[in-house]
């Protein structure tokens, strides 16, 4: 008999008893349809979290203070371990570049009725070369404004919606708490950072903040490496430890009174926790297509029970054991890839339809297949067909021809 | 100097093992069928006809004894040798007719040609349209099988019994299932098969039928009772005239 007869002899018993085919195709469709989906939802949320982190630029580094006890990370008012001579200090270290101070000035913005309740950072150049902000209206903060403590502003792109409209602001004055400023310059969006609005921002000269809120020390610091961010880290920290008479040689984050992140260690870090959330959805649905196989196995056994009498006649008109076998295997394996590709239409499908529904919510959001999942899961999937399917089809092919055709 | 007959049985003995429990069925049957003879083997219900049928079909083997076809031993053949015997020396024609449901007249009577080892492809459908018109079914090849009266399944079932020209067709009870008058038109085709060269082996209880048969085997509790020429041979084609 010819590969292409049995192809077309398991093809018809297919097709003959299409419910009976659909039902054992489910238990596929839905694992498969269910790995695909998944590491499609595991591709779009870790592409989000890694642009969260990646807008701040690569080698960007941060350092937060942090009190002695508590653990830092987030940027506290009142945290005072961050003096200005640590600042002129640490930019004096070979490892550190473009560092830039930031002390946070507290109060809402109006312009007339408008308001707006924006961060008001006051910083200085370095800090838009780091966060890689430019200007879509007007010009950004130069050394200049800083120097001369001028009363300039750059607004967030959101800011400027909230105060101007579709106005163009630059040249024009607001109010931040009770100082007048005038209007320099609207930033590029950038969009999110650690799911915070980094667009709903007000620029101004770290001289200017350091004089409104007559702080002694700063709210953060970025900087970027001069080499390389793990080399750079550890500099950072053992200078920082020496100035603050810290004696820290484990790293135990709990006696510094500062923090040093750098965002590829902070995209490491979401990177590996979207990566094991990939992998146990992956996982869960792994197990799903087995026991999509076993589905497989049972509805097989039922068919061939069902089909004792048609088994025995192909055998009495010269169909060999091996012939028996191969329809039943291909049988088996083509109803599972068919219903793997079913599975990955529906799949692809429906993390499109999430995808649109999340873009919603979150503009960052984007629709990802990952083609080596789809490759792996038809491939699980034509694999379950063909080892769900071996047992059955043996009981088939060893059928006596004439207790077969006695069968009732 | 004597041909080699195309079946031959010496001291063919079955017994079939249910759990320990040896249940004798046919007993030192000694047989020689020629090419081209129509043999009716009768006897009463449970004589042991289909067993017999079955091992001269291949589709059993015996317990002790020889059977040798076309004068070779048949002792040493495999599962597969015996499957492509079945494909390419025998066929059957079953009481139930035992077609494959929901599959039209046609590829019912493809089927064998599924499995047969050599017929080429390109073949295959003027075989099968030869066959469906030697059991004047041309204008129902379309239908369904389960479309069909009993005499017309039967038809089909012979139809594909002959499609690989096989050297011998074996009936088990063909006309069991059927009204006398769809009987007798079945052996009225069996009949013209034999005309047309045909060896052909018959399996039944009745009398009438087996008389339509060239010579009679009688068997009883698996022994051979008698094996006679039919002197009053029946001519189905005449029998079905007059009805
Ligand atoms: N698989 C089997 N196991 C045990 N006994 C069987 C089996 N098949 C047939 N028999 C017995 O063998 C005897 C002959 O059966 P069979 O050849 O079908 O008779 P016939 O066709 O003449 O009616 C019967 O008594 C039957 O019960
Ligand atoms: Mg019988």
């Amino acid at each position: 008999m010819q590969l292409l007869d049995t192809f077309g002899v398991a093809l018809r018993g297919i097709l003959s008893n299409k419910t009976r085919s659909m039902l054992t195709m489910l238990g596929i469709v839905i694992g498969v349809g269910s790995v695909v989906l998944m590491t499609s939802l595991g591709a779009s949320v870790s592409g989000l979290i890694l642009g969260q982190v990646s807008s701040l630029g690569a080698n960007t580094m941060v350092i937060f203070p942090s009190t002695v006890e508590g653990g830092g990370g987030v940027p506290r008012v009142g945290f005072d371990s961050l003096t200005f001579d640590d600042v002129t200090a640490l930019s004096q270290l070979s490892t550190v570049r473009t560092l830039s101070p930031v002390i946070f000035v507290p109060g809402e913005a109006t312009y007339g009725s408008q308001k707006s309740q924006p961060q008001v950072i006051g910083t200085t150049e370095n800090f838009f070369i780091n966060q890689s902000v430019t200007a879509k209206l007007g010009r950004l903060i130069d050394a200049q404004d800083d120097q001369g403590s001028r009363a300039v502003a750059l607004l967030g792109p959101d800011t400027a919606k909230d105060l101007f409209g579709d106005q163009n602001p630059v040249g024009l004055r607001i109010k931040i708490k009770d100082s007048s400023f005038l209007v320099i310059g609207v930033a590029n969006s950038l969009g999110s950072q650690f799911f915070q609005n980094a667009d709903q921002r007000i620029y101004v000269p770290y001289s200017i903040a350091k004089a409104i809120t007559g702080q002694r020390y700063v709210n953060y610091m970025t900087f970027t490496a001069a080499t390389d961010s793990d080399l750079a880290l550890a500099d950072v920290n053992a200078f920082l430890r020496q100035r603050h008479k810290i004696i820290n040689p484990l790293n135990d984050p709990k006696k510094d009174d500062f923090v040093v992140h750098s965002s590829k260690q902070a995209a490491d870090i979401l990177g590996s926790v979207s990566l094991s959330l990939t992998i146990f959805l992956t996982l869960i649905a792994a197990i799903s297509l087995v026991v999509g196989g076993i589905g497989i196995m049972n509805i097989m056994l039922v068919s061939v029970t069902e089909r004792t009498r048609e088994i025995g006649l192909r055998k009495a008109v010269g169909a060999r054991g091996k012939d028996i076998l191969l329809q039943f295997l291909i049988e088996s394996t083509l109803l599972t890839l068919i219903g793997g590709l079913i599975g990955i239409v529906s799949g692809v499908l429906l993390a499109l339809l999430i995808a649109l529904i999340a873009k919603k919510f979150l503009a960052t959001y984007v629709f990802a297949v990952s083609f080596g999942a789809i490759f792996l899961a038809i491939g699980v999937a034509g694999s379950v067909g063909l080892i769900f399917g071996i047992y059955p089809a043996r009981r088939a092919a060893r059928l006596h021809p004439i207790e077969a055709l006695r069968y009732e | 100097m004597t041909s080699i007959p195309l079946i031959e049985t010496r001291t063919l003995s079955k017994s079939y093992f249910n759990e320990d429990v040896e249940t004798a069925v046919l007993f030192d049957i000694d047989l020689r069928i020629e090419q081209g003879e129509f043999v009716a083997i009768m006897g009463p219900s449970g004589s042991g006809k289909s067993t017999l049928m079955h091992i001269l079909g291949f589709l059993d083997t015996p317990t002790s004894g020889a059977y040798l076809f076309k004068g070779k031993p048949t002792v040493d053949l495999d599962d597969d040798a015996l499957a492509r015997i079945r494909a390419l020396s025998v066929s059957f024609v079953f009481q139930s007719f035992n077609l494959l449901p929901r599959t039209t007249v046609f590829e019912n009577v493809m089927l064998p040609l599924l499995y047969h080892p050599s017929i080429p492809e390109r073949e295959r459908e003027e075989r099968v349209k030869h066959a469906i018109e030697m059991v004047g079914l041309t204008d129902r090849s379309g239908h369904l099988s389960n479309q069909l009266s009993g005499g017309q399944q039967q038809r089909v079932a012979i139809a594909r019994s002959l499609v690989t020209e096989p050297e011998v067709i074996f009936a088990d009870e063909p006309t069991g299932n059927l009204d006398s008058a769809s009987g007798v038109a079945v052996m009225a085709t069996l009949q013209e098969l034999h005309r047309l060269g045909h060896t052909i082996i018959l399996v039944t209880h009745e009398q009438t039928t087996a008389e339509f048969a060239q010579r009679i085997i009688h068997i009883h509790d698996g022994r051979i009772h008698s094996d006679t020429r039919n002197a009053r041979q029946k001519s189905a084609a005449q029998v079905h005239a007059l009805k």
